[in-house]
This record gives structure tokens, C-alpha cells and sequence, in this order.
């Protein structure tokens, strides 16, 4: 291992104090399902051409027509259904009384504004889809809310191909079969009349304001049918402590080494990235396998594994099984959220709860337990990861990335952290006009960041992420988009000797371009144009106007206004695309409240009308998969098979 | 044309200020309780088609949402509570609008037809005496009321009781950009003022069809039944049904189901879950409005982006594209949780 920049473990939360984050002993889980409406219209980069955009667009794909992709109408609502508590369980691990009423309740969205929305940040990077304005709330059958909270929004990570039998190709293959998950915060945490419940009255008295919330979802319903644009989701509330991240679990990482084949990730164990936390008073190691375990089918049952068994480095006997004949059980996922307790029938001993702070934890599978590792934290147990990892930038605007570093779920201080860029994450490419996709991640100098920092002593860095005009790179799509990738420099080794890394582990940037509105702002000035592409793009606008019909926009033009002064948190915000930057939508909304003489927004004169391009034909071939695993499979670095070997590539 | 309960009738003449309030409670469930059936039958209009009739159908719903806002104005000036978000508030389709009589008109969900909106909308909106414009009518204690003639009867209650009866607070009051003519409800001149407001909208004035921007929603409908226009025809500026064609296209109206409720659609399918889907959405429009007539106004805003994805589900059901290309229609029931 280099020397260069080696940090220090140093004591935190989790060694002797209590556990904070939803992988806690107190804690609830859930099981339902969620529907995203995505529009799809938005899928291909050069549908945002106004010149070359074509009705067919709006449709959806058939046989041989790409089209607008399987959702063109999609609102982007992100909503859940039918989501109910499976289990609670209180700090001491006993689960709670029977009599509990929020077992009998439900896990819902809002009841009092618009459903959230899922956006993607850019159609050049399509997989870091984040929930927006999305209110989470637990209440009975009646509809009496005993808790809400705002759901911080929070993109999906550790996406993988978790159903294995699904065809590679054809309508139920790629996003069908694959599996993420979401974490996050709720915030501004309200609390109902929560007196008849042990559980909620002990998690409201150890978090309050905050709670810690994770959900996987899967089985996905892309084709026409009863579970069109719905899947699975089954989740674990805990709670949260203000200076723990927010995204993840800072600790015990879980890394998979990557395997053949597939749209996303196929861990080569059978086991996606986890985290586990170990629980030093309670002398439990806590393991969520909620997004790790495989599916045979979509939305099934975890497959067989075989038992496994989590054994830490130097004990020779594993500190506890769970059983095939258990995971396996329909029941189990759902009750659970794929949280496993080990041991589950004892605390660990003072010398195995060593051995477990000083080492790799590993998880084996076979029918004995001494089988095969599945997946394991690596030797030295360094991890370093941005907590919020997706940004949206106007040019002369900053970011604070907070990173944290841990080893083996501690702190790691006073360590070394580059930043690399790695742009084969992000997806310059039309299924429509293959290669004839923008480029991304030019210029390089629009998004500035220091090249290395080093944690503190609670292993916290802040990595400042600073935005210049990027121009126009990318002509008829604003702004730019970035990928960077933050390492530990304990872990730069040797391309030959790669160090575990989840290829999913790094920062998109959106940075916008400088705008400069033609002054008075006109509709044939600069207005339409954006106007334009955003009905193009979002086409079930015509529901309730023509986005490019100036009489229609003078009509609705109070509540144009309204909407596109809203935050991007707002379930009412426009563009709902969340893509356009703050100085397009200053214009807009000026251009809207500054009628001329005749009551309306200035039109302006006409300008010569530019040659319409060639529209983009068809390719004469069947229809490809779509979706996420379309855009997966457009990433350069799905393309090429590489993998980050320390970063320095 | 719908007959008002005498009960709610009694309540005005004899209950003081508790029967007044009670009176408006009622108007609110009942301008309320019109919405959902002109909405259905919009929404089965495939969009673009039928244009001239969906144009009528929606402009008779903003304004019914305003006089919603404008009888809740009522009540909260005179220190009553609206309430929306109660499961009692919803009308059962098909069945009697609230307040009325359980033997008169009954209301339900159905998909555009001109018998629908000769028999069933032109009837709610039906004016004491639409043949002529004549005066009022002297109105019998015991007579049943349309509901202009309720809204009179408030009026009359109104004035008798004096400003005495305003005791509501100011800042409950909606007033917005988005429905003009959402007036404040201070005293009696105002009360006066958003009654006549209400009443216009829906029969027209004592003398004359139009309202002061349009003619009344009973004449609209009529509008549609006839396929024309109406008109002020030269040279006496008589009103006839000989304005420019409004033709109705039956490819395209979807062919959705009458009065479907959740229950009714198959256990677990597309069509049931966008149907909860949707009441869930409906019932959350309900909280919110609730809350804007409740204290806080600025909840019309977040009312007004719900309705907005209500009208998209219910598009999207009704094409089918929810619903595994079955078309299939909400129910409007309650749904507190999803």
C-alpha cells in the first residue's frame, strides 16, 4: 500500500456509543409498492434539437420506432402504494408488541400537495434519477398521520442487475430486472398523537426532528400491463443524528467485485454493494442485504444462495448463519427489508466484537459454512464516499461535496482524498443518431475543484466543487455535465492490484450555461426557443397548453409564472425536468409578469427563420432496450469493461 | 331542475345565525358536489376533439371552483367553518346533490352525451323560469327552491340578519389572480355582491342569459343540446341558439364506464389501482382546499397543482394508458391513504 497521505482510525459514533442511522435496533420496515411515472421523451440528447424534433417523438416506441421511448406521457410523478409496515422493532431488539398500531399502519407519500416527482439530471447521465418534494408519512387506515417528514431529495445508487432469470434482451429485459436503492433523511419531522405507540413514542424520543429512511426497489413494470410503471419498494425507517451522512451508512462496506455480463452490475459474488453497522453496546452486527441479495425473477423472493454466513477476519468459527431455507421465505424480504441481526440468537463475545472492529468482515455462502466468500469488505477496510453526489451548478456558483472517509466504520482521519474525473460514467449517446450525441465533460475547466484534500479528525472533508461558464459544448442542451470520482490515496495502487470500488461511488455535476436574454425579452427573441423545447421534451404540457403556441402561453401566464418561480423542492416546479438554469427561468418569469400595452407578454418581430434540418431517420432495426439500461449501456465505461484501479488512470 | 331540501330551507328561515351557517355549509358541499360529474364527462372528451363543447364544459368548472371559493367566503365571514376533507362531505354518484331532495335529480359519472347534458347538467343549473326573463317570482315559504333561488334565500337571510353577522376573520377569506371574481365576503353589500356573482354565472340574470362576460352555464349547456351558439340576433337583440355550430363528434368521446366505483373494477387490476390512484390524489385536493378555506389561502396554490395531476390521471385512465388499454374513469371516492 503507498504511504503518501496515510490517515488514522479514530474513535466516533458506533464504537461504544449508540447506533444512529435506520440500520439501528430501533427501527420499522415497510414493504409496498412505488410507480414512476418517468417521462421518457427526455431519454435521447438529440431530442432536445428543437430543429430536428418530430411529433413522433411525443409517441411511444413500437416494434421499430424509437419514438419517445415507453413512457413519452410520463408526468415524472414518483408516488408509493399499497406500502405498509411489516415489523418494528424497539432499541432493546425485541420487536414491538403485537398491540403496536403502527404495525397496522400505513407508509405513505403526501396528502397535501402534488404527488413528488423523478427527475434525471441530464439525458447524458440518466442514473442518478432523484426524488424531488417528496413527503413521507406514516398513518392509520383512516388517514390520521402519527408522523410526516420531507423526504431530502436523494438519487439512487448501487444499481445492479438483480433479477438473474430474465432474457438479456427483449421487453423484459434491463430495467425490469434491475434493482437500487434510495437513502436519505426525513426532515422537518412533525409527530401526530404517537401516545398508543411504544415504537414511534421510542424512535420519536431518540431522533426528533430527523429520521433516517433506506428503500430498494425493483420489478419495475416497463411493458403495458397491470404494473405499468410500478415496482417494488420495501424500506427501513430509523433514526438519524445530525453529523452522520445523510446517503449512506458511514459503516461496514461491503464491496463487490464486478462479473460478466449484464446491463448495470452483476457482482460476481452473487451479492451487491451493503453496509452493515455493529452495535458495540448491544454486541450485534447489523447487515442490510435489502439491495444485495439477487431475485430470481423481477420482484421476487431472494434466490438461493445458499446459507450465509458473516465471519470476521481472524475468528474461526462464523459469528452467526442465516439461514437459505429463511431469506428464501416470500415472507422474509418484506419483513425484514433484507435486514439481517448476527448473531441472531446472542450477543457477540468480548473477543469476537474485537475481531470484528479490527478486521474485514466477510460474508460466505454454501450449504456449510466454510463455503466461498460472496463478498467482503476489503483488507484494510478504507471507504471513502461523497454523501450528496448529485449537483445542479449555474455558472459562478459553488458546492461543498462533503466526503467522508471511514475504516472498517470508523472515522478515518487526517487522510488524503483526490478527486479524479471520470467522464466514462456519463452516457454522450443517441439511441436515435448513434455518435451523434454532444460530448460531455468539456471544457474541463468550467467545474474547478481542488485536486486533493484531507479529512479531519472526524474523517470529514469538504470537497468545493466552483462553476464557470461552461459555453454552449453541447449546442442545443444547456450547460455541461461532469463525473468525478473522490479517492482515498492510501488505496492508489497499482492498475495490476485494483482496490474494491463501486463503480457507482461519484459525483455528477450539471453546470449551466452563462445566459445573457436579448433585453426586452420577446417571445421571438430568446423565450420561445426554451419554451419550446421544454413542451418537446415534456409533451403531457398539452393537456393543458401548447408550451409553443404564443396565444396559449399569454392565456396561462399567471400560473406559468407562479410555477416556474418555484423551488426546485416544489412538486409544482417548472420545469418539472429540473433542467433549466436559474437565469433561463429569471428571463421567463420577467418576460411573463411584464406585460406590453396590450396586457400580454411582448411578442417581438419575427426573426428569419433558420432551415429546418433533416429530420433524424429511423434506424431500420428492432427496437433495443430502453430506459436505464439503455443509458448503462451508452456509458463508455460499460463499453470498454474498465474498471477505477485506484484513480489515477 | 334540482329542488333544494325544505329542511335546508327551514334552516334559513328559522335557524338564525346557526341555520345560516349550516345553509352554507351545504352550499359549499353542493357547488362541490357538481365538479366531479362535469369533470368526468370533459375528461371523456379525447383531447382536441370536440373542442367547442370541452371549451364550454371547462369554463362552467373554473367558475363552479369559484363559487365553491366564494360560498366558503360566505361562511367564514359569518364566523362558520367550511369543511372539505371529511369522507360525509363526498356525494355518492350516482344520487341527490347535497341538499337536495333524495326524489329529484339524481347526479352521476358519466362519459359526454348530449342527453347527459340536457337531462342531468342543464337540470342542475336550471333557472326557476328559463323560458322567460321575467321578475322573480314571489317566492312561497314551502315552494322548492332551484338553487339561485337558495342563494336568494341566503341573501334575504343574510340582509335581515344585518352586518352583525360577520364576525369571520379577514385573513380567512380567498381572494386570487386564479379565480376572478373570488371577491372578499366582509359584509352585506360583498355577501350581496358574491351571490349575485354565483347566481349569474349559473342562470343568468332575472332579464337576460349573459352574465356580464358569458352567458350562464344553463344557457351554455343549452348551447351545446341545440349545436350552436347563442346569440344576440338583430335587429330586437333577441337571443337565439343561431350562433356558429358546435358539433359533437361521437368517435370522439372514450367509451368509459357510468358511475364506476373502486370496488367495481377487478381486484388488483391496472384499472383499480388508478382508479385508488386517483382517489387518493382527489382526497388530497380535498385537505388541501379544506385547508385553504380554513386559515391558510395560500394552500389554493398547492390545490391548484393537484387538480392539475388529478386531471392527468384521469386523462390517462380514461385513454387507457394506465390501465393496460382498458379505458376506465375515477370514482371520486375517498381515499386517505394509497
Amino acid at each position: 500500500m503507498a504511504a503518501a497521505g496515510m490517515g488514522r482510525s479514530t474513535r466516533g459514533v458506533g464504537e461504544g456509543e449508540s447506533l444512529v442511522s435506520y440500520l439501528n435496533p430501533l427501527r420499522l420496515h415497510f414493504a409496498g409498492s412505488f410507480e414512476a411515472a418517468v417521462s421518457t421523451v427526455n431519454n435521447d440528447p438529440v431530442h432536445f434539437d428543437n430543429t430536428r424534433f418530430q411529433p413522433s417523438y411525443a409517441e411511444p416506441a413500437t416494434g421499430t420506432a424509437l419514438n419517445g421511448s415507453f413512457n413519452p406521457r410520463g408526468s415524472g410523478d414518483w408516488r408509493l402504494h399499497d406500502c405498509q409496515v411489516t415489523s418494528a422493532f424497539l432499541a432493546d431488539g425485541a420487536p414491538a408488541p403485537g398491540t403496536d398500531p403502527v404495525l397496522a399502519c400505513a407508509v405513505a407519500d403526501s396528502d397535501d400537495r402534488a404527488p413528488a416527482k423523478l427527475v434525471d439530471l441530464d439525458p447524458e447521465q440518466q442514473l442518478v434519477s432523484q426524488i424531488f418534494a417528496f413527503e413521507l408519512r406514516i398513518a392509520m387506515a383512516s388517514g390520521a398521520t402519527l408522523l410526516r417528514g420531507e423526504f431530502a431529495p436523494a438519487a439512487f445508487m448501487d444499481l445492479w442487475d438483480r433479477a438473474r432469470a430474465v432474457p438479456a434482451s427483449g421487453p423484459g429485459a434491463g430495467d425490469v430486472a434491475a434493482g437500487a436503492m434510495y437513502q436519505s433523511v426525513l426532515t422537518r419531522v412533525r409527530w401526530g398523537d404517537v401516545s398508543g405507540s411504544p415504537f414511534l413514542r421510542a424512535l420519536r424520543r431518540a431522533s426528533g426532528a430527523r429520521l433516517s429512511v433506506k428503500f430498494n426497489v425493483d420489478g419495475f413494470g416497463k411493458a403495458p400491463g397491470d404494473d405499468f410503471l410500478r415496482g417494488r419498494v420495501v424500506g427501513t425507517i430509523g433514526p438519524a443524528a445530525p453529523g452522520e451522512p445523510r446517503h449512506f451508512v458511514a459503516g461496514r462496506q461491503f464491496m463487490a467485485a464486478p462479473g460478466a455480463g449484464g446491463h448495470f452490475f452483476v457482482p460476481a459474488g452473487g451479492v451487491n454493494f451493503c453496509a452493515a453497522a455493529v452495535d458495540h453496546a448491544a454486541r450485534r452486527v447489523y447487515l442490510d442485504l435489502g439491495n444485495a441479495l439477487p431475485t430470481s425473477v423481477p420482484g421476487g423472493a431472494p434466490a438461493d444462495l445458499g446459507d450465509l454466513a458473516l465471519h470476521s477476519a481472524g475468528g474461526v468459527a462464523p459469528l452467526g448463519v442465516l439461514p437459505a431455507a429463511r431469506y428464501t421465505d416470500p415472507g422474509w424480504y418484506p419483513a425484514t427489508a433484507g435486514v439481517a441481526v448476527f448473531p441472531p440468537d446472542r450477543p457477540l463475545t468480548g473477543a469476537e466484537l474485537a475481531a470484528v472492529s479490527a478486521g474485514p468482515l466477510a460474508l460466505a455462502a454454501a450449504p456449510s459454512d466454510q463455503g466461498p466468500v460472496v463478498i467482503s469488505e476489503p483488507d484494510t477496510g478504507l471507504f471513502v464516499r461523497a454523501d450528496q453526489f448529485v449537483y445542479r451548478l449555474n455558472p459562478g456558483e459553488s458546492a461543498e461535496v462533503p466526503l467522508f472517509a471511514t475504516r472498517f466504520g470508523q472515522p478515518y482521519a487526517e487522510a488524503g482524498v483526490v478527486t479524479v474525473p471520470v467522464p466514462e460514467q456519463l452516457q454522450p449517446n443517441s439511441p436515435l443518431a448513434p455518435g451523434q450525441a454532444p460530448p460531455v465533460a468539456v471544457p474541463a475547466d468550467a467545474l474547478r475543484y481542488p485536486a486533493r484534500v484531507v479529512t479531519d479528525k472526524r474523517g470529514k472533508a469538504r470537497l468545493r466543487l466552483r462553476a464557470a461558464d461552461p459555453g454552449r459544448p453541447r449546442d442545443y442542451i444547456d450547460g455541461q455535465v461532469y463525473a468525478l470520482c473522490p479517492v482515498l490515496e492510501p488505496v492508489i495502487v497499482s492498475p495490476g492490484d485494483p482496490y474494491p470500488f463501486n463503480q457507482w461511488n461519484f459525483v455528477s455535476v450539471l453546470v449551466w450555461s452563462g445566459f445573457a436574454p436579448d433585453e426586452p425579452l420577446t417571445w421571438h427573441g430568446c423565450i420561445e426557443p426554451v419554451l419550446r423545447q421544454y413542451g418537446n421534451l415534456y409533451p403531457v404540457m398539452r393537456d393543458f397548453l401548447d408550451l409553443g403556441d404564443y396565444e396559449q402561453v399569454c392565456a396561462h401566464a399567471e400560473r406559468l409564472a407562479d410555477q416556474f418561480s418555484r423551488g426546485i423542492d416544489d412538486p409544482g416546479s417548472m420545469p418539472v425536468t429540473r433542467d433549466l438554469s436559474a437565469a433561463k427561468r429569471e428571463a421567463l418569469v420577467r418576460w411573463l409578469t411584464k406585460p406590453g400595452d396590450d396586457g400580454k407578454p411582448l411578442l417581438g418581430e419575427p426573426r428569419q427563420p433558420a432551415a429546418p434540418a433533416p429530420p433524424l431517420p429511423e434506424p431500420d432495426r428492432q427496437v433495443p432496450v430502453q430506459g436505464k439500461a439503455a443509458a448503462a449501456s451508452r456509458r463508455p465505461a460499460a463499453q470498454r469493461r474498465t474498471r477505477l484501479t485506484g484513480g489515477t488512470r | 331542475m334540482i329542488v333544494i331540501h325544505p329542511k335546508v330551507s327551514g334552516l334559513l328561515e328559522r335557524g338564525g345565525v346557526p341555520g345560516l351557517r349550516e345553509a352554507l355549509q351545504t352550499a359549499v358541499e353542493l357547488e362541490h358536489a357538481v365538479i366531479p360529474p362535469y369533470l368526468y364527462a370533459l375528461y371523456s372528451l379525447v383531447p382536441g376533439d370536440n373542442s367547442a363543447a370541452a371549451e364550454i364544459i371547462r369554463s362552467v368548472v373554473n367558475e363552479e371552483m369559484l363559487h365553491l371559493t366564494l360560498a366558503a367566503n360566505l361562511l367564514n365571514a359569518v364566523g362558520g367553518r367550511p369543511v372539505l376533507d371529511a369522507p360525509d362531505v363526498l356525494p355518492r354518484y350516482p344520487g341527490p346533490l347535497p341538499g337536495t331532495v333524495a326524489d329529484g335529480l339524481v347526479v352521476g359519472l358519466a362519459p359526454f352525451s348530449v342527453p347527459l347534458v340536457r337531462d342531468t347538467f342543464m337540470a342542475i343549473e336550471e333557472p326557476e323560469h328559463p323560458e322567460d326573463y321575467g321578475p322573480e317570482p314571489a317566492m312561497p315559504a314551502r315552494e322548492p327552491l332551484t338553487i339561485g333561488q337558495f342563494y336568494r334565500q341566503i341573501r334575504t337571510t343574510i340582509e335581515g340578519l344585518g352586518e352583525g353577522v360577520f364576525t369571520g376573520k379577514r385573513d380567512r377569506q380567498v381572494t386570487t389572480g386564479f379565480l376572478p371574481g373570488a371577491i372578499a365576503v366582509t359584509g352585506v353589500a360583498s355577501a350581496s355582491q358574491a351571490i349575485d356573482t354565483i347566481i349569474d354565472q349559473g342562470e343568468g340574470t332575472r332579464t337576460s342569459p349573459w352574465d356580464g362576460t358569458d352567458v350562464a352555464h344553463y344557457y351554455r349547456f343549452a348551447e351545446i343540446v341545440h349545436g350552436r351558439r347563442l346569440i344576440r340576433f338583430p335587429p330586437e337583440q333577441r337571443w337565439a341558439y343561431l350562433g356558429d355550430p358546435i358539433i359533437v363528434d361521437p368517435a370522439g368521446i372514450r367509451d368509459v364506464p357510468v358511475n364506476p366505483t373502486l370496488a367495481g373494477y377487478p381486484a388488483g387490476s391496472a384499472a383499480q389501482r388508478a382508479c385508488r390512484s386517483f382517489n387518493y390524489t382527489y382526497t388530497t385536493l380535498l385537505k388541501a382546499l379544506h385547508a385553504t378555506f380554513n386559515g391558510t389561502p395560500g394552500k389554493l396554490r398547492s390545490a391548484i397543482d393537484i387538480m392539475s395531476s388529478l386531471q392527468q390521471q384521469a386523462l390517462d385512465m380514461m385513454a387507457g394508458t394506465t390501465t393496460h388499454g382498458v379505458p376506465a374513469g375515477p370514482s371520486f371516492e375517498w381515499q386517505p391513504t394509497d
